[in-house]
């Protein structure tokens, strides 16, 4: 014979096993399901905060690096134009020497060439004379075909160089 | 025919302290506890913070339905309840569910839902005590006036017992009257196939088929959820407002 309890009723012992199967599924249902899964939430919102923190300084350190380097380039045209500036410069001094050694050097180089063209023209003159003389000489010799003694050659000569002198 | 509407079956009765029952619905308890650790062992096997698979997901949406639920209604100070009221929750609804499976739902049975009932009771009275202190507490009873005294006592008892009574009348209602529809069907199709006289065919009850399905989707579904939804919102209202 199965034995019923009354369809409504209190029975003690039933209510403490409602309240320890309770308590037991509370323990249980906190351990495995509502800590892990809270675990992972509060997992996922630190990393989500983190990922927002980082791209935060990225963003800040981005920002003050774009400062550093505009400034950097700024610095460097300038640097690049006072380097320009100063090669200009010193090229300009440079050509300017360059310009004075070489007028220098083509003045005493002319000056030199023009002592040289009056020594040669001195000597040209010289040896012409003594040329001039001794052919002077032989053709006297062939003309007069004759001994002179030497006084009269030696006025003779004097006479034609001066004369040659003159018409020069 | 005789329709029974019995209680929960005694499966065993242990012979100390005055006989302890072991009941159908204590048994019916532990198997839906069973299941219930199952299913949550299941839901957070493998649980990751990148890249969740669908069954965390579910599981995550659940725990902020529930989380939003009892921040929404008791507030950021009572957060610790999310376990509580969640496994009171799960307890509850499928207590009234397992009918579904052939059992015989445990909230069904005054005992249990009077169970549930004292232990929000008890919540209440210790909340009172924590915020009041001892004298404030017995103070808070002669309230406004002191000869409303008897009066706010029973309205004070009154709440576990309307509770408890809440929760079992509509379970065991839908057991009852599922049970008077299967019976009231059976001797209808009794009556109806009564004339053929093939013994075996004129006792089955086609009536059964169908109608029943569709009153349990009101007695067992609707009432099952909305009951367990009550009895969790009642316990969180009672214990966040008893400060």
């Amino acid at each position: 014979m199965e034995k019923y309890l009354d369809f409504v009723t209190i029975d003690f012992w039933e209510i403490i096993f409602t309240w320890v199967n309770l308590l037991i599924l509370f323990l249980l249902m906190k351990k495995i399901l509502f800590k892990p899964i809270k675990n992972i939430l509060e997992q996922r919102e630190n990393e989500v905060n983190s990922m927002y923190s980082d791209a935060e300084n990225a963003k800040n350190s981005a920002e003050s690096m774009e400062k550093e380097y505009t400034r950097k380039l700024a610095d460097a045209k300038n640097e690049a134009n006072e380097i320009v500036k100063n090669a200009t410069r010193t090229a300009e001094l440079r050509s300017e020497e360059i310009i004075r050694t070489a007028q220098e050097q083509a003045t005493n180089i002319k000056e030199k060439a023009n002592k040289d063209i009056e020594r040669d023209k001195i000597n040209a003159i010289n040896e012409a004379k003594k040329d001039i003389s001794e052919i002077a000489v032989s053709i006297a010799e062939k003309v007069i075909e004759k001994d002179i003694n030497e006084k009269d050659y030696d006025r003779l000569i004097e006479n034609f160089i001066n004369e040659m002198g003159d018409s020069e | 025919m005789n329709i029974e509407v019995n209680g929960p079956k005694i499966y065993y009765e242990i012979p100390i302290l005055g006989g302890i029952k072991i009941t159908e619905s204590i048994v019916n308890m532990w198997f839906v506890m069973a299941v219930t650790v199952a299913v949550c062992i299941w839901l957070t096997r493998n649980l990751s913070v990148k890249n969740p698979s669908k069954k965390q997901i579910v599981a995550e949406k659940l725990y902020l339905m529930l989380y939003n639920l009892v921040k929404d209604v008791m507030g950021e100070k009572y957060i610790k309840f999310v376990p509580y009221i969640g496994s009171l929750f799960t307890m509850s609804i499928l207590g009234s569910l397992s009918s579904l499976f052939g059992l015989r739902a445990y909230t069904a049975d005054f005992s249990v839902t009077l169970g549930w009932a004292l232990m929000t009771f008890i919540m209440i009275q210790a909340n009172k005590i924590k915020h009041k202190g001892v004298w404030g507490y017995i103070k808070s009873f002669a309230e406004p006036v002191a000869f409303l005294t008897p009066l706010n006592l029973v309205s004070e008892i009154a709440n576990p017992i309307s509770m408890a009574f809440r929760h079992f009348g509509n379970i065991a209602s839908g057991v009852v009257i599922t049970s008077l529809i299967y019976g009231a069907l059976a001797s209808l199709s009794k009556t109806v196939l009564g004339f053929i006289p093939n013994d075996f065919i004129s006792q089955i009850p086609i009536f059964q088929v169908g109608l029943p399905a569709i009153l349990s989707i009101y007695f067992d579904l609707f009432t099952s959820f909305l009951q367990a939804y009550i009895i969790s919102m009642l316990t969180m209202v009672y214990v966040s407002g008893a400060e």
